[in-house]
């Protein structure tokens, strides 16, 4: 990956936390003093080498463990809310940020609101328990579905 | 990738489909220590392949259905 890349997708992420929502690429583009084709074209790069996942009109979609829609997963951490793409990412996103943080979903099955807090990486709730239905040989053929 | 209440309700939501893998929400914590914490710093370098896959076969997730594309 080269350098420019990097900065691109680093700058993408920071500029995610700063805002609770993905930036748009005349955000990025003013916050680097680059053309907001540069942007597009950077984050199509970054987008093929699974850095961060575009939509179909080009925006950022997830930057992982973010996600740039709303999701069955909310987490509040460090005063303020992000929506995951998965309860992994709900982890993550406290991982990420090295914070305690806090998440809601519900169980898929019976609706019922599960609420867990995050205290040093721990769960304050052990009883849930987590299920990948496809083999991560296949994560990325469809990384929505996923 | 989703947070079940038990394995009950896991076995009830496939109803009869064909299940994945289940992991306690402790080992998942774990996993997402390991694989996110190092996303955010300014000298952050893209995982490879085999990175990734030693972070899932430090946890214990080996095998066929943990191995990465």
């Amino acid at each position: 990956m080269e350098p420019a890349d990097v900065e691109l997708r680093n700058t993408t992420y920071r500029r995610f936390v700063e805002l609770g929502r993905a930036p748009s690429a005349p955000e990025i583009a003013a916050a680097m003093g680059i053309a907001v084709e540069d942007v597009r074209a950077g984050w199509r790069r970054l987008h093929d080498g699974h850095a961060l996942v575009l939509d179909g009109d080009g925006n950022i979609r997830m930057a992982a463990p973010f996600s740039a829609i709303p999701t069955a997963f909310k987490v509040e951490a460090a005063g303020r809310s992000w929506y995951a793409n998965c309860a992994w990412d709900a982890f993550g996103i406290g991982a990420a940020l090295q914070v305690d943080s806090s998440f809601d979903t519900e169980c898929p099955d019976c609706a019922t609101p599960i609420r867990i807090a995050v205290r040093d990486g721990r769960p304050d709730d052990d009883t849930p328990v987590f299920h990948v239905l496809l083999p991560a040989a296949r994560w990325w053929s469809d990384i929505g579905f996923t | 990738m989703l947070l079940f209440r038990s394995e009950a309700h896991v076995t009830s939501w496939l109803a009869g489909r064909e299940p994945g893998t289940t992991i306690s929400i402790t080992k998942l914590a774990e996993l997402a220590q390991a694989w996110w914490a190092d996303r955010l710093p300014p000298h952050w370098r893209p995982h490879t392949r085999d990175q990734n896959q030693a972070i899932l076969e430090e946890l214990g997730l080996t095998g066929p259905f943990w191995r990465l594309g």
